[in-house]
């Protein structure tokens, strides 16, 4: 009963349920402008809410996390250009579909679809975080270790084309988190003797720069693209579209939620493997997959804002963020004075029961605000990048400098924005950096709880990880996704396996 | 354009750039406490700048062995004038945020900035630069409260007079 009321608290509250729907409604945005993505809008919102009451805050967020899923899609299959990560599957059987005039039914079936998928996610969100949360309890700091670990890998390899590329860049993200006195002995690391360092890098700073200033300086690239316009027919999508792909779209959801809730994997790869799964089970497609097929845009639709129940699982049960934008989001819970973990469920279940009411307030106003306003929308995303640029740049500024009303965080966020700049360019990835810096104090404490508690011994840890079943599942999980990166995998193993199914 | 298969101008010298920077880093994280103890608070650092040390010099051997992408130029494809100028621009606006102020320092980088990027007329830049910074002012400065240098434009005094104006008294 208690649950209860702090399911309902957002949906009970006018101010906390205007805030639910203004965040749904700029995520959605946000997400669909291309340019703007809804790391870079939670990066820069958490500098300006963060004087604010926890609930208010969230409510804002959690909006623009969802709508912002659901976002993406909508340039995606209007303009070609997906406005998220996630939406680069949605693109292509959306934008065929829209080229035949059914742009319309398209945003609409995608709508219903990202809804039911949401409601999938949070559904097995609020069933499963309570079980693993009991049973995160009785995890070692050495599972701690290596579920970051894990993390930081399947983020590297699976971000970029390169292991190598995706391991620096999680590496780099570690040490940044590192800066700064020493919380056990307050010896100094990295601060080069000036005090400013002693509180060590912000990360907000570092998030708005990498998120924000880089992705802004990148988008300069693309100033003179010409966007083509398509005509948008009905929207509400017929009922018996809606039941005959119900099936697959529950199917869908569930890949979306289990590869969510892996740490380092997020809605982008569940959008393709869901993308991938349906081509494999759609015997016979109406329209052959890639030129239109309404099953290639309702799977990796469903699958992504699936994926945002799942990657809530190891964030609030865990402490331990799924990608790039459960890193920035986890970031924020932080700054609330939130501690995402197992005790999160024990000590506030308040918090957990609050979140799962909201996510799924906020999944109804996608419904609501994915059906209307489609001709409004189509105008605004149209909005020049010229614009646009120098409007993130501004704010961006103001975001870091807001954080401590300081120029040193102005500093750090140029200085990540440059470096960002590069990394993109040269296809390093960007997400393990910032996953590093959130993991990095959990990395760094649990190592050391965990080799204190073998009194330094090296060979007592290994004995110790092999003998505890998880630990060993954890650590054979790192082998394997560093062994599927080598030629030995990639170019002999792999081909003879999979040809072979 | 940066998932192509071949190289783009700099890469070999950002890669090898990456390589000297996570040296230097490994050098520093020993000097932390060297290699005295697994728990020593330099350990978890060592082991991020080892690790970044391995995998930069593996990414500047694979950038080695990538052929360039010929038609690229690194100065048009990499880093055409325009970026360039932004880097430039916001680090001066960056620079002169406290002496000169939100409110200045914003009109004057917003209305550059407009009118380098959006290619239109000075007076289309700066009626479209104002009103940006009324609306960014109203919810930033006023509905959330952050405070931002005021630098010359006494803003303070002039919300006062606005608010007494509009008070009555």
């Amino acid at each position: 009963m208690e649950a209860l009321n702090y399911f309902a608290l957002s949906w009970l509250s006018p101010e906390l349920l205007a805030l639910t729907a203004l965040g749904t409604f700029l995520g959605i945005y946000v997400g669909a402008i291309p340019g703007l993505s809804v790391t870079m809008a939670v990066s820069i919102l958490i500098s300006f809410t963060f004087s604010w009451d926890v609930n208010h805050a969230l409510c804002l967020m959690v909006g623009i996390f969802m709508g912002g899923v659901y976002g993406g899609s909508r340039t995606a299959i209007l303009l070609n250009i997906p406005g998220a990560p996630s939406a680069i599957a949605t693109a292509l059987d959306g934008y065929p579909l829209a080229k035949k005039g059914l742009a319309g039914e398209a945003i609409g079936l995608s709508t219903v679809m990202s809804v039911i998928g949401g409601f999938v996610g949070i559904f097995v969100l609020a069933i499963a975080a309570p079980t693993i949360s009991e049973f995160a309890i009785t995890f070692q700091p050495r599972d701690y270790l290596l579920l970051a670990v894990l993390g930081l890998t399947l983020v590297g390899s699976l971000s970029s084309g390169s292991l190598a590329k995706g391991l620096f860049a999680g590496a780099l993200g570690v040490l940044v988190g590192t800066v700064g006195l020493d919380p056990l002995t307050a010896e100094e690391r990295f601060t080069f003797g000036i005090i400013e360092l002693w509180d060590g890098i912000n990360v907000i700073a570092a998030m708005i720069g990498l998120f924000g200033v880089s992705e802004a300086l990148h988008q300069l690239h693309h100033l003179d693209k010409a966007i083509i316009k398509q005509k948008i027919s009905r929207i509400i999508p017929p009922w018996a579209d809606v039941r005959r792909f119900l099936p697959l779209s529950i199917q869908s959801s569930f890949i979306g939620v289990i590869i969510g809730a892996l740490p380092g994997t997020g809605g982008d790869i569940a959008a393709l493997m869901a993308y991938d799964q349906a081509k494999r089970s759609t015997k016979k497609p109406e329209v052959p997959f890639g030129q239109g097929a309404k099953e290639g845009l309702i799977a990796p639709e469903a699958a992504n804002n699936a994926a945002v129940g799942g990657a809530y699982i190891p964030m609030l049960t865990l402490g331990i963020p799924g990608d790039a934008v459960t890193a920035v989001f986890i970031g924020a819970l932080f700054i609330h004075g939130l501690n995402p973990g197992p005790l999160l469920l024990i000590e506030q279940p308040h918090m957990f029961w609050f979140t799962v009411g909201n996510l799924t307030l906020a999944n109804i106003f996608v419904l609501i605000f994915g059906l209307t306003g489609i001709r409004i929308f189509s105008k605004l995303v149209e909005c020049p990048k010229g614009v646009l640029i120098p409007l993130i740049l501004l704010l961006s500024v103001v975001g870091a400098y807001a954080i401590n009303n300081s120029v040193v965080d102005v500093w750090w966020m140029l200085a990540f924005g440059v470096l960002g700049y590069f990394m993109r360019l040269y296809n390093y990835p960007i997400g393990p950096v910032i996953l590093g810096v959130i993991l990095s104090k959990l990395m760094d404490e649990n190592w050391r709880r965990a080799i204190l508690s073998e009194r330094g011994d090296m060979g007592q840890f290994f004995a110790n990880l092999f003998s505890s079943p998880l630990s060993s599942v954890l650590f054979a999980a790192i082998v394997f996704a560093l062994f599927t990166q080598t030629p030995l995998w990639t170019r002999w193993l792999k081909p003879k396996l999979f040809t072979k199914a | 354009m940066s998932r192509l298969p071949s190289r783009y101008p700099g890469e070999r010298l950002f890669s090898f750039l990456l390589v000297i920077f996570s040296i230097f880093l490994l050098w520093r994280s020993y000097l932390i406490s060297g290699f005295s103890e697994l728990s020593s608070p330099g350990a978890v650092p060592i082991g991020a700048s080892a690790m970044m040390v391995l995998a930069s010099c593996i990414a500047f051997t694979q950038s080695l062995k990538t052929p360039l992408n010929q038609e690229a130029r690194f100065f048009y494809h990499c880093f055409p004038p325009v970026v360039g100028f932004v880097m430039a621009l916001v680090l001066v606006y960056a620079v002169v945020l406290e002496q000169l102020g939100f409110i200045a320092t914003s009109i004057i980088f917003l209305w550059v900035a407009l009118k380098v990027l959006s290619q239109r007329s000075a007076l289309w830049s700066l009626g479209l630069a104002l009103l940006s910074l009324v609306l960014i002012y109203v919810v930033f400065r006023l509905i959330f409260q952050i405070v931002l240098p005021e630098g010359i434009i006494p803003e303070r005094a002039i919300l006062a007079a606005i608010s007494r104006f509009f008070g009555g008294e």
